[in-house]
């Protein structure tokens, strides 16, 4: 018997534990599963609505139509950042029957090519939603406290940045090495 | 009644139960080859049958029942290859690196089967999920066209890998060994 053969033996030979599962149990199984899924996306969306309720509250509590416009625009980036993050971010849900009509190659650098697009991406759906409001709240700022210690806000503005240029390289990084996965791919299949 | 109306297509569930229990035991052994962890490689093995029941509902017989399992198996396989990974850190290589690897193992004898096979699976577990694919599929003992369909490459694609394969496992049986 050749080298080959006796790989092939040994790998078709292995002991199984021979797990099997009826089309109920699978039904059932798969149940849990979107039930798992419609969990997480209410906790997701409760956690979102919460900070929309908290800048709803200072938005209408708000004595200044600056501070006002503030609140508006973070609640309107929130929400453009939620929906976002559900059509985007989020992981691609299998669809249900690509994922036996699509060959292996196609799936996967579908797979691969929608994470590195949302990570790409990230400063126009994640990052850029919020600048508005916070080039507000600078504005208001100013406005209503023209003496107070503008160091201290000017700190803060740095800190601001440094996260949001941090969280764009990062994003960058990952995104340049699904790239390299997605090239390597390509060659690999030439 | 008309011959298309006396026809009645298999259902989902009938076309599971066929897939499972003709494929089943090679499913198993595919997840071994996706997941060394027992526990994590059980909910694997069931997302994959999940996965294999809900794609049926759009099954229309285009290709055969055994690619599109095994189309199903290898897409979630390297879906979690792909999750996992970046959890863990991994460093994948292709055959062609695999090729040119100092075998981790020279001169040490597998003495039986069991150490044979988990030296195996070590080589499999650090491949990318293509080349993964491939040699899952090969040493399943499907031919060449039938790794091409599944895998989405073409024949002199699948013939190169195959040839790559072979070299990899014929150098570490030589040196490696086993007793059956």
């Amino acid at each position: 018997m050749n080298e080959n053969n006796q790989a092939q033996q040994v790998w078709q030979s292995q002991p199984v534990e021979g797990i099997r599962m009826s089309a109920d149990a699978i039904r059932l199984r798969a149940g849990k599963f979107e039930r798992k899924i419609r969990r997480r996306n209410l906790r997701e969306s409760i956690a979102s609505l919460l900070v929309i309720v908290g800048f709803s509250y200072f938005f209408a509590t708000s004595p200044e139509i600056l501070l006002r416009i503030t609140w508006g625009l973070f609640i309107a980036g929130m929400i453009w950042v939620l929906v976002a993050l559900q059509t985007k971010a989020n992981p691609k849900s299998m669809p249900a029957t690509a994922i036996g009509a699509s060959s292996c190659l196609d799936f996967f650098r579908s797979e691969l090519e929608h994470q590195r697009d949302a990570l790409k991406n990230v400063w126009t759906w994640y990052l850029a939603p919020l600048v508005p409001g916070y080039i507000a709240l600078n504005v208001a700022w100013f406005h209503n406290f023209p003496h107070s210690r503008w160091v201290g806000f000017v700190v803060l503005d740095v800190v601001f940045v440094a996260i949001f240029v941090g969280v764009w390289k990062m994003n960058q990084h990952a995104a340049r090495c699904l790239q390299r996965t997605i090239d390597d791919l390509g060659r690999s299949a030439s | 009644m008309s011959t298309i109306d006396a026809i009645s297509l298999p259902t989902r569930d009938e076309l599971y139960e066929n897939a499972a229990r003709t494929f089943g035991v090679a499913l198993e052994r595919l997840a071994r080859g996706y997941e060394a962890d027992p526990d994590i490689r059980r909910d694997l093995l069931q997302e994959i049958h999940v996965a294999l029941w809900r794609s049926f509902e759009g099954f229309d017989g285009r290709c055969s029942l055994r690619t599109w399992t095994y189309r199903v198996a290898h897409n979630v396989g390297a879906t979690h290859v792909l999750h996992q990974r970046r959890s863990r850190q991994q460093t994948l290589v292709g055959l062609e690196e695999l090729e040119n690897l100092p075998d981790a193992n020279s001169g040490a004898k597998a003495v039986d089967r069991s150490q044979a096979l988990d030296r195996l699976l070590e080589l499999i577990r650090k491949l990318k999920p293509l080349d993964r694919h491939v040699i899952l599929s090969y040493l399943e003992g499907l031919d060449a066209a039938s790794i091409g369909e599944v895998a989405g490459l073409s024949p002199g694609n699948v013939a190169t890998k195959i040839h790559r394969i072979k070299n990899v496992l014929a150098r570490w049986f030589q040196q490696g060994g086993t007793r059956s």
